[in-house]
């Protein structure tokens, strides 16, 4: 047991050391909130100005109507649209045009919008800014409403306040669990989606993480020096368990730092009174517990199939064409999400989640849509950690042999006959 | 009780034999030369004592038991393929290494730093392994393999890439391990190391023993069959029925002479050739010409 706790020292303080581990546990999470922040700050601040906005009417009479249409505030009080001049029916209409480009370059103006005269065409938006997505919808209701509007007109229909009339009906999405009722704005999405990209990404680098620190050992031939001191069963736990503690760290880290910004968040929108962007940020605990939970699983599924790869091969090129058979299961699990996504409880749903290579990812995926019973997760977690065994067990026999086997890459064939050496 | 005792061991791996039928007793304290060609063995042969492999048949026994990870602690090893984690701290790697072999840290770094002084890498102690030249790796690993101060060490070509003051202190050192009464496995290619080294050797080819014993008796019962003539003039005699074979040097040459054939026979037709001779010497067979005939014959 000593020598297995002073592998798993080694192995967890030399990562946690690097440069790699310090900048991936605090930098990037940084930057991710750095960003995120910033995103929020400009979302907030964008749009306290008017946009100065001209209307070119070709085909006359919709731009009144447009121009009711335009009649949204900014968050301070002060009209989204400050339109400046509606040209109706210009004599030229380029010419009109070839004004209100020339006062766009020199700063007086922000945007014109085109009507053809031919309200089959589409009408224009002309504009410096064309990424400015939050002018679209206004813009597309107002001279939606106004062309419909100007048809209804000319067939004899004269309405005063189209839009009340053609004001389509909202749907609410409400999420029912065991807690209670949530209103759903596609957080519950949002979560699921960030729950299997999260393990996926976490079991995939941590899996190559250990195969890189098997094969290091190996290319730099320090191998024999360490299975001349201890057994590679030991070197092999070891130095799983050493890079588990290195992902138990980094996850707590973060977890940790996120907790920290949501109570800020929180804290913040109590004393302001107001609600904060960052109080939206709650931590589903139970989902994140499972989801730890799940990861260590798979971890140790996985990490011992990639240690085996990296046993087997000499160099990072051999290792890189045999990890597809470690990675294989895992890239499929991307690809069959999305069945789970959209019925999480169906059959098929069911029976992929319990399978012990798809669980780590599809178990946390479905707890985070609604809660499986409670046999499903049990049976789940039986599977997926008797097959962890099985296969720490193989990679083991892999393992030992592969660590002392230099030169080509060995077939499967060969992988499988090693299976068997005593 | 022998040191190492190995009797009748087989390993092969997929169709290849690479030992069958290896039998070697190394009795404690001995200095034990294990020789043989390439190929020949030797490294599947110390893999199995270390249990780093399992025999297929036979049986080992260290120190009287049975092969298993607890008598693997009971041997220094340093492996023919050097190597060491190359981001690691010189001292901090043979504090870890000692570690394993059963030292508490406090000690292991107090012997480090001993053994980091006698090798003259002190100034060392906080570089990282790849920042070493080679030969200061290779003391960095003599010295992972013998801090312990295990009862038997074993050293695969522990002198190749050191130069000779080097070369010395390691010498030095497995010495005075026999004197503190450990026992010593050297393997090596090095035929003159050995014979000035070792006590007894262990001579593999083809995944067996074929030789093995007290060094001083093996050489005494090949006799005294060869002859080191020195001479100017006309080799011709050389071609005398009684010469098996002829090595020949810068100096002389050393003639191996059939069986019962007799030394005075080749004198004699030397002096009637009319060559001069300078030198005229009846000696045993070096280590060396042992080796090409076991394993060339053999």
């Amino acid at each position: 047991m000593r020598k297995l706790w002073l592998i798993i020292k080694r192995e967890y303080v030399t990562r946690v050391k690097t440069k790699g581990f310090v900048i991936g546990t605090l930098i990037v999470p940084l930057i991710g909130i750095g960003f995120t922040l910033l995103i929020v700050f400009l979302v907030g601040h964008q749009s306290k100005q008017s946009l100065r906005f001209a209307i070119v009417d070709d085909a006359g009479g919709i731009a009144p109507a447009v121009a009711r249409g335009l009649d949204a505030k900014l968050p301070n009080g002060q009209p989204q649209f400050n339109i400046t001049e509606t040209i109706d029916r210009p004599a030229s209409s380029s010419a009109a045009q070839d004004g209100l480009r020339d006062k766009i370059n020199s700063g007086q103006l922000d945007a014109y919008l085109l009507i053809p005269s031919d309200l089959s065409k589409p009408v224009e938006l002309h504009t410096k800014n064309p990424g400015n997505f939050s002018l679209l919808e206004p813009l597309t209701n107002a001279v939606n409403q106004a062309v419909v509007e100007a048809r209804l007109n000319a067939r004899g229909v004269h309405l005063d306040n189209l839009r009340d009339i053609v004001h389509s009906a909202d749907l609410q999405v409400i999420k029912v669990s065991k807690e209670g009722e949530s209103v759903e704005k596609g957080q519950t999405i949002g979560v699921a989606i960030a729950i299997v990209i999260l393990l996926y990404t976490s079991l995939l680098m941590y899996g190559i993480i250990t195969m890189r620190s098997v094969l290091e050992e190996k290319t730099s031939r320090t191998m024999e020096v360490l299975i001349s001191a201890v057994n590679p069963f030991e070197l092999l736990a070891g130095k799983i368990l050493g890079v588990a503690a290195v992902a138990f760290t980094q996850f707590f880290i973060w977890t940790a730092s996120l907790g920290l910004v949501a109570s800020y968040g929180a804290a913040m929108s109590a004393m302001t009174g107001g609600s904060s962007v960052l109080s939206g940020l709650h931590l589903p605990i139970p989902l994140l517990i499972y989801a730890v939970f799940y990861f260590f699983g798979g971890y140790f599924l996985y990490s011992s199939m990639f240690a085996a790869v990296g046993a087997a091969c000499s160099n990072e090129q051999d290792a890189g064409q045999l990890q597809w058979i470690a990675m294989a299961p895992l890239v499929f699990t991307m690809v069959i999400y999305s069945l789970v996504l959209n019925d999480p409880s169906s059959r098929a749903s069911v029976i992929l989640s319990e399978i012990p290579f798809f669980a780590p990812v599809l178990m946390p995926l479905r707890v985070s849509l609604q809660m499986p019973p409670a046999w499903q997760m049990v049976l789940s977690i039986a599977l997926l950690f008797a097959m962890a065994v099985g296969v720490i067990f193989a990679s083991a026999k892999i393992y030992r042999v592969g660590i002392l086997m230099y030169g080509k890459r060995p077939t499967l064939p060969e992988l499988a006959r090693w299976l068997r050496y005593s | 009780m022998d040191a190492i005792s190995i009797e009748n061991v087989s390993k092969s791996y997929d169709s290849v034999n690479a030992v069958s039928g290896v039998n070697l007793r190394v009795r404690q304290g001995a200095v034990l030369g294990l020789l043989g060609p390439n190929g020949a063995g030797k490294t599947t042969t110390i893999r199995m004592v270390m249990n780093i492999l399992v025999p297929d048949e036979g049986s080992i026994l260290v120190l009287g038991k049975p092969v298993s990870d607890e008598t693997r602690d009971s041997i220094g090893y340093l492996p023919e393929e050097r190597g060491l984690y190359p981001r690691m701290k010189v001292r901090a790697l043979i504090i870890f290494l000692a570690a394993l072999h059963g030292l508490s840290e406090a000690e292991a770094d107090r012997r480090a730093r001993e053994w980091l002084d006698r090798f003259e890498l002190g100034e060392w102690s906080e570089k990282k392994i790849v920042d070493l030249s080679k030969g200061m790796q290779q003391k960095v690993q003599f010295i992972t393999s013998v801090i312990h101060r295990p009862p038997i060490v074993i050293l695969d070509e522990p002198f190749s890439g050191l130069d000779p003051v080097n070369a010395a202190t390691i010498k030095d050192v497995m010495l005075e391990m026999r004197d503190q009464g450990s026992t010593v496995i050297l393997s090596s290619h090095r035929m003159e190391q050995v014979e000035k080294m070792c006590d007894s050797i262990c001579l593999i080819n083809h995944g067996r023993s074929v030789l093995d014993g007290d060094l001083r008796a093996i050489k005494q019962s090949y006799g005294k069959n060869t002859v080191h003539i020195e001479f100017t003039g006309s080799d011709a005699f050389l071609n005398h029925p009684a010469v098996a074979s002829v090595n020949r040097f810068a100096s002389g040459v050393e003639a191996k002479l059939k069986p019962g054939a007799d030394a005075q026979e080749i004198l004699k037709a030397a002096v009637q050739s009319g060559a001069q001779i300078i030198r005229f010497e009846l000696l045993e067979p070096s280590l060396n010409e042992i080796f090409i005939e076991k394993t060339t014959h053999a």
